[in-house]
Order: structure tokens, then sequence, then C-alpha cells
């Protein structure tokens, strides 16, 4: 199969509610490549959130499709082509789609944070990768360490959560989910239920990521951050794309009224 | 009448000290293996009725692969035998005298149904008798652990389990390693609750015979026509019994609540 730019590819997505009497995401279509930091923006209810959950699968989409490295991970089975080494010949089986292989290579960070609270800090970050991806334990923690040493967090490792703040919590979070190494990392609102004065803690760590590469979706009520950071911006609005371009062309010049009246609201 | 309590009515209740000890030791046997059954039956029971297990699942589709608006099939789809089991069974049991539970376990099941061979254990616990209490208390303590360990697995924030599902972690592992221990630490004062429940409502069983502290005490009385002195010895066993195991078990709470407190 080729390989594709795009990491996730997202076709006509919908999710309803109540028969079809909500519709939460209405008809969606969207790339993210490699590389990216796609900010989504809109008013509350607008499906933001719920098409950021989507894309690992923690929202069963009504209907619509979602690809990840072209797999389609919204069907139960795929089709591998295998070739046989001895004798060339191509093959192909159908396969059960595991989510769990999926979700590993996307991290996710909540707005509450969802850390284990019976679990010390460094338990929290070395729990998924010695139990899911059979690391060693020794090398789980060192791993989990050096992570922990970039988010200056290391005098915490034997803390348990609710000895953190809310910035610390969120910072653990963000480095628990690296420690499995995702390629592309969701961000669901990650500081909406943050203090005023710990925002800033929690955003630095997310544009130090960006900085080196990692693709990102960050769902943000942050609209510098959204500027200054990501490199394409949605804004979204009753679970449609409503326009979608550069923070330049969203925040500078906006088209569609829509989101004229939501920046002179948010702005 | 010599009096209401009498020391020598005591004297003459300890003569009988060796079968109340072994009347002491079948009520503790008794009591671990109730517990042992009924929290491995509440934990299955728990996990069957919040199972998402639809045979009848394709149903809720129609011939375009969208989801039915309403109707008798939708209904149908919804239906999950696992659970649908695990509830009549935990309403029967709660709905029903634990004396009848025991009544049909030994006159009925095991009287009838299944023949148990006859043999004695330690030389004074008759295995035909004991077996059928320990089922019998086992099967009515698996109905109340489920509410419990249900209700304990409800309370935990459903943001934990995405957590542990977003990071790859299957549904089992999900189970084990994040939801059940918070959700054992949230229960832990029920659960002590129905451990000492057990121990006191396994005096029952010395309707079917089983020689518990009950049955030693009641033979204590027959043979010596004392009514307060052996009673009040059976009382206090059963306070030393049930007493500790609830302080035991706040002991493993304090210790439990770990990262719950600053």
């Amino acid at each position: 199969m080729a390989q594709s730019a795009n990491l996730i590819h997202v076709e006509n997505l919908k999710k309803h509610y109540n028969k079809g009497a909500v519709r939460a995401l209405d008809g969606i279509t969207v790339d993210v490549n490699v590389g990216d930091v796609l900010v989504i923006i809109g008013p509350s209810g607008s499906g933001k959130s719920t098409l950021l959950r989507s894309l690992n699968l923690l929202e069963t989409p009504t209907e619509g499709s979602i690809f990840f490295h072209d797999v389609e991970i919204t069907k139960k089975k795929t089709r591998v082509e295998t070739v046989n080494p001895k004798t060339g010949k191509k093959s192909s089986k159908m396969v059960k789609i595991n989510i769990d292989d999926h979700r590993q290579k996307m991290g996710m960070v909540f707005q509450h944070f969802n850390l284990f609270p019976h679990k010390t800090i460094l338990e929290n970050m070395t729990l998924a990768p010695v139990k899911v991806k059979k690391m060693d334990k020794k090398a789980a923690e060192e791993k989990a360490m050096q992570l922990l040493a970039r988010v200056g967090l290391t005098d915490k490792a034997n803390a348990y959560p609710i000895q953190l703040s809310g910035g610390q919590k969120q910072r653990v979070a963000i480095v628990r989910a690296l420690a499995m190494e995702p390629e592309v990392m969701l961000f669901d609102e990650p500081t909406s239920a943050l203090d005023p004065e710990m925002v800033g803690e929690v955003l630095e760590v997310m544009k130090e990521l960006a900085k080196e590469g990692m693709t990102m979706a960050v769902v943000t009520h942050e609209m510098g951050f959204a500027r200054e950071v990501g490199n394409r911006v949605l804004f979204m609005d009753e679970g449609k794309i409503v326009e979608e371009g550069t923070p330049d062309e969203i925040f500078n010049h906006p088209k569609h009224p829509r989101l004229q009246d939501f920046l002179a609201k948010v702005l | 009448m010599k009096g209401f309590i009498t020391q020598v009515g005591f004297e003459k209740t300890f003569k009988y000290a060796e079968m109340i000890k072994e009347g002491l030791i079948v009520t503790i046997l008794l009591s671990i293996f109730t517990v042992v059954i009924g929290f491995i039956l509440g934990i299955i029971l728990a996990i069957m009725r919040l199972s998402d297990v639809r045979p009848f699942r394709f149903l809720s589709l129609d011939k375009n692969g969208r989801l039915r608006g309403n109707g008798i099939l939708l209904t149908i789809s919804k239906f999950n035998p696992l659970s649908f089991l695990a509830t009549a069974y935990v309403e029967i049991i709660r709905s029903t005298p634990v004396l009848v539970q025991i009544m049909i376990i030994y006159l009925g099941v095991f009287s009838q149904l299944i023949k148990l061979p006859r043999f004695t254990l330690f030389g004074f616990i008759r295995f035909e008798r004991f077996f059928p209490g320990v089922v019998a208390l086992g099967i009515n303590s698996g109905a109340y652990l489920c509410e419990i360990i249900r209700s304990g697995i409800q309370s935990i924030d459903g943001g934990q389990t995405e957590a542990a599902r977003s990071l790859g972690m299957s549904q089992g592992k999900t189970m084990s390693n994040i939801i059940l221990p918070q959700a054992l630490r949230n229960i832990l004062p029920a659960i002590a609750n129905e451990f000492v429940v057990i121990i006191k409502e396994s005096s029952i069983t010395y309707t079917i015979g089983v020689a518990d502290i009950m049955a030693a005490v009641n033979a204590v009385r027959g043979a010596t026509f004392l009514v307060m002195e052996p009673l009040l010895v059976a009382t206090a066993l059963y306070f030393l019994l049930c007493f500790p195991t609830s302080k035991l078990i706040a002991y493993f709470e304090r210790r439990m609540s770990r990262g719950t407190k600053r």
C-alpha cells in the first residue's frame, strides 16, 4: 500500500445521539499529517472534543471512517497483504483490528488529567509501558525519569497524584502519554481545568513538544497557543467544520460570519 | 431456681469446653470458606452485570448498516443474557430467607440430586453437613457481595478507564490494574460489614446439623439444663470473632488509603 503523508484521515464522520436528534458530529472530513499541530477551536458543544475522542475511538462514531496509517480503524477487520519471503508470492488475509494496538501510538491528554490516584507518579508512567509494551521495568523507570526531568518533576517521582498541583498533574499526564512513544498526541482541553497561573507551564511543555516535531491535535480555548504554535486551525460549530486554515487566515482574515462572531467574543 | 447466672453454671458449661472449641473451629472454617466462595462469586456476578455481551447486537442495524431509531428489534438487540442471569440471581437470593436457601441446598440438592461422601474432617467436622452449609452461605453472600463490588466499580470515574484505554491497555488490564484496586478501596467498609454478617449468619447452619458454636451451645443447654451461661459463652465467642475482623479490615483500609490524603 502506498505510504501517504497523512497519519490520520477522517472521512465524513458522524456521531449522533438520541436517534439523530443531537448531532455532535455532522460529517467531518479532515486529515492530520505527520508534523502537524492541528488546533481545533469553537464554542462549547460544537463537537471539538467528540471529534478528538473519536480519533482513538473513545467515542464510537455513528457513521463514517477513520484511517490511521491507512488502516480503517472504524472497521472490525482489515485486509493485510503479506509477501512470502521464500516464494515471493503475495497473499492477503483478513485480520481483526485490535484498537489497543493503535491507541498505543496515539497519546491522549485529558482535561481532568485522569492520573491513577492509587499509583505513584513513577508507577503512573511505567504501568502501560511495562504491561502493554512488555518493557523491562528498569528500562521503563529510567525512561520515565528522563521524561520527568524534561518537565522538571523528578523530585515528584514517588509522590501520589493528590500531592501535586493541577499544572504538575497535567505535565505528568503529558509525559505519561509520551512514555508510550506515540506518533501523535491528542490534547482534549488540557488547560481548561487549571488555575490561570498554571496554564503557562503546561502550554510551555506543549510548545516544546511541537518544536520537536511531534504531531499534535489540540482542542483548546487558548487562542494565543493556537495562533503561535498551531500550523493549521479548524473552527467547528454544530458538529461541522465551518472554516479551516492557517492561524493567520483564521485569526486575521476570518471569512465565515460565525467565526467572526466567535472571535469577537473570545479575543 | 438458684439464680439467673451463676458461677457454678459457667463451671458446668466449661466441662464441655472441648465441644465448644470444636464448634468455634467449625464456625471459623465455615466463615472463611464462605467468604472465599462469596467473594469469587461476587466478582464474577458483578462483571457479568456490567458486561456488554449482546448476542443480538446485529439486529440494531438496518439493511443499510444504520442504527435503527426504535422498534422491537432495537430492544432485542440490547438484550444481555449474562447481565440478565446475574441480575435475576441477585434479586432472587436477596428476596428469599437464607434459612430457606440452606434447606433447599441441604435437603434438596445435596440429599436427592447429589450424594455426598460421608466422612469427617479432623475427626469432628461432618463433611456431608459442612459442605452444603458452605455452599448455601457462599451462594447467599455472593449475591450481596456482587452488589457491593458492582457499586464499587461504578463509583470509579469514567476518566480512569479512558486514560487506561488511551494508553493501549486492554479492557481486562484496565479492570485489574486500574478499576478493581480503586473500587476495592472504596468498598472495604461495606465488605467488612458483609464479612461480619457472614460470621454471624453462619450460626444458622446449626439447623442442618453443622456442629458450629451455636450447635455446641445448644448441646450444652440440653445436657445441663442451663440457659444463660452457654448462651453468654456463645455471645462472647461471636463477639471475639467479629470485633477483631472489623478492626483488622479498618487497619487495611487505612493502609490502602495511600494516595487519597496529602
